[in-house]
């Protein structure tokens, strides 16, 4: 997918501007964050429950080398083929290669922010080879071009019109018809017939069992479990950090994340697959190949802070929870990412180049860090990134200060360095606000703040600072100065 | 305890001096003599949530030197305070000494409803003012400092007041400091919901414990909304005391 987080203002004010964007924002992450609420009281103690869930993310990584290792073994011990991908060319090749090897012409997958992550569909495209998105919400949007709105409705805002009008010009659909249960039964029929003889199926990887060799995945339309065991050759492309010690562990973090993604108890459907089909037995691929990619994450995994963002979990819990996804939505972050996930994925990933507006569209407002089952200090890790790209950080490619930013905060430290030197500043800035002041407001700054005086006023300064008022207060009330 | 040191954020000495006067008034009424540094300025917040950390070094530094022998310090400013107690830690942590400086200091310094409710075990002023009042939880104060039951107990003990029930007050205002400034859209969608909330809310007054929030806020209200009032909690609060202890702003 076309990486577009350089462009975060622009898309942000044409969201700010699309009534369609604005209508879904009043309502899709309201109503999940208020699902989520329910469904963490049907946890005898929620706080508990949300809190292991945050342990076992952190004794994953902690363990993550050795528990990687264990993982391969038993997969392997499995029957399934394990292959180690340093970075996205590697995994792309490696996909493209099997399929051209077994003569696949299409191949079919399940909604994987890896995949998108990989650009694994163009790489196919490019070798000749179709990939048929087969979750609907990711179906459209694929046929749309557009990412992901949602991780958990990637088309959610798409309007009923143009869908008709696309699956009309993919011969989707024979009548135009605006039904939706019309219009989902199309996609249906469409996708079965993909499924029918299907000879390669793609999906992601919710949780990696350590103790089993086991690959996890959870879902509500049952694309995924057609796409594991309909076809001959199945591929499970998972992040490294994806794996977790033991099936109690899996089982625990499948609560979590099915109550913060969807406020569901549990999925309607949880696939737990141990390897290809076995001998003696009717279903399942005849071979199982399990991608584990690192594309920087070995990187990061070494530097304390940015591990962090590995923790995570692809909930979505926190775009719902953020007050800037409340407004502009998801495409702006540019990727597979959005919300405050995106904020912290990306610039991990991806480094800091095309980063600046990304990590900085954020209040600090903290509340994505308050409900994260996975318990990521998202705002922490923010901070992180913008003083790695102040410093120009070589592992994050910070791109450096702003040479008028930088100065002004300079001249402020030492301003508020000593006291002599604050109450010039004080005084300073009194007398150029004075030539801006309207009575007693303030409703511009010549070339400062006009981003605030767009739509707020400033109260004008007042005659007398705190500090040059408080020895007339203390001798008042004859305090001690 | 027979003082408290009053730690007055920059906004409120350069912008907001009023809210620091209320502050003093409040101590003043609770038996306590409020002392001020004069040699205080600003705590690196800004500084420190922009990625300049050396500069934030520089300010935290100041900041410790003039605050570290008081017994107790209190501040009408969750954010400054959040920075004090839990980021002053994180941002010396290449320095050991300096380090053990800031989080010796933590411990005293508090959030100005905390320092009344927590520290003092006092939820009454006394105060008499007839007003519904709509309380937004500031992100800092309520996330990172977990001050929320403090405020609210403070403004429903005050004779005449009435908490009235506000949609979205625990979400952002969209002030996030220089975001406002950088992202004005954005910050303007939500300052605009904010305040929207607040006109259905049916409250004459919006409450509220950082100078942050309140500027955002009434910077709007004033540009669109002539005659709504916000206002911090210390004004809210020294304006409601009896004749002769406080000040009404």
């Amino acid at each position: 997918m076309k990486v577009s987080t350089a462009r975060f203002r622009q898309t942000a004010l044409a969201e700010l501007a699309n009534a369609r964007t604005q209508k879904f924002l009043q309502i899709l992450p309201l109503r999940l964050s208020a699902r989520r609420q329910e469904a963490y009281g049907s946890f005898s103690d929620p706080e508990a429950a949300h809190r292991l869930g945050q342990a076992i993310r952190g004794e994953a990584l902690a363990r993550l080398p050795e528990l990687l290792e264990q993982f391969e073994r038993n997969a392997q011990a499995n029957g399934a083929k394990v292959f180690w991908a340093a970075d996205s060319r590697a995994a792309n090749g490696y996909i493209a290669d099997l399929a051209r090897a077994k003569g696949v012409r299409y191949v079919t997958k399940g909604k994987s922010m890896i995949t998108e992550e990989l650009g694994l569909n163009e790489h196919l495209a490019g070798c000749g080879i179709s990939a048929w998105e087969t979750d609907l919400g990711e179906f459209i949007a694929q046929l749309l071009e557009k990412p992901p709105f949602h991780i958990v409705g990637p088309a959610i805002n798409i309007p009923v019109e143009q869908i008709r009008d696309i699956f009309l010009a993919k011969g989707i659909l024979d009548q135009p018809t605006t039904d939706p249960v019309a219009l989902g039964k199309a996609a249906r029929r469409f996708l079965r017939d993909k499924f029918r003889d299907l000879q390669m199926g793609i999906t992601g990887v919710n949780i990696a069992v350590a103790e089993t060799g086991t690959v996890v995945n959870v879902e509500n339309e049952g694309n995924i479990r057609f796409n594991k065991s309909a076809p001959r050759t199945l591929v499970c492309v998972m992040s490294l950090e994806k794996v977790v010690p033991t099936l109690a562990d899996a089982l625990h973090l499948l609560r979590v994340l099915c109550r913060s993604a969807t406020g569901q108890a549990a999925g309607a459907y949880i696939s737990l697959d141990s390897g290809p089909r076995k001998n003696g037995e009717n279903d399942g691929p005849e071979e199982m190949h399990i991608v584990i990619l690192d594309n920087g994450r070995s990187a990061i995994y070494a530097n304390r802070h940015t591990r962090e963002a590995l923790r995570c979990i692809r909930c979505g819990a926190c775009l719902n929870a953020c007050p800037v996804y409340g407004k502009v939505g998801g495409y702006p972050y540019g990727w597979a990412y959005s919300g405050p996930m995106g904020q912290v994925l990306t610039p991990a990933l991806r480094g800091l180049a095309d980063a600046g507006d990304l990590i900085r569209a954020c209040t600090l407002c903290h509340r994505c860090k308050s409900i994260c089952p996975a318990g990521i200090d998202h705002p922490g890790l923010l901070l992180h990134y913008r003083y790695k790209d102040v410093q120009a950080d070589p592992l994050l490619a910070g791109r450096g200060a702003d040479p008028k930013e930088r100065l002004a905060h300079r001249l402020f430290a030492l301003a508020g360095s000593r006291y002599a030197y604050w109450r010039l500043f004080s005084r300073t800035l009194r007398l150029a606000g004075r030539f801006f002041t309207r009575g007693e407001m303030l409703h511009g700054l010549g070339p400062l703040g006009r981003g605030w005086f767009q739509s707020r006023d400033l109260p004008a300064l007042p005659k007398k600072s705190f500090h040059e008022r408080w020895p007339e207060i203390a001798a008042k009330h004859d305090h001690r100065l | 305890m027979s003082s408290a040191s009053l730690f007055i954020p920059c906004i409120v000495d350069l912008v907001l001096p009023g809210i620091g006067e209320s502050t003093a008034a409040i101590v003043r009424h609770l038996g306590l003599t409020p002392r001020y540094h004069q040699a205080q300025t600003c705590c690196g917040l800004m500084a420190f949530n922009s990625g300049f950390r050396d500069e934030a070094r520089r300010l935290a530094r100041h900041f410790i030197e003039v605050f570290e022998a008081d017994e107790v310090i209190v501040s009408p400013s969750g954010s400054c305070v959040n920075m004090v107690k839990n980021r002053y830690p994180e941002l010396f942590a290449d320095e050991p000494a300096w380090q053990r400086r800031a989080l010796a200091l933590a411990p005293r310094v508090f959030e100005l409803s905390q320092f009344i409710v927590d520290h003092l075990g006092v939820t009454d002023l006394g105060a008499t003012r007839q007003a519904a009042v709509a309380y937004h939880e500031s992100c800092s104060t309520l996330n990172g400092l977990g001050v929320s039951a403090q405020p609210r107990a403070l403004l429903a003990a005050v004779r005449g007041t009435t908490l009235v029930p506000f949609k979205g007050a625990d979400v952002c205002c969209g002030f996030g400091g220089t975001f406002s400034n950088s992202f004005p859209e954005i910050s303007t969608a939500l300052v605009s919901q904010k305040v929207g909330f607040f006109l259905e809310s049916g409250a004459d007054l919006l409450v509220m414990c950082d100078p942050g929030c309140l500027l955002n806020i009434q910077g709007y209200l004033h540009r669109h909304h002539p005659g709504k009032q916000a206002l911090h909690l210390a004004d809210y609060l020294a304006g409601a005391l009896p004749a002769g202890t406080g000040r009404r702003p």
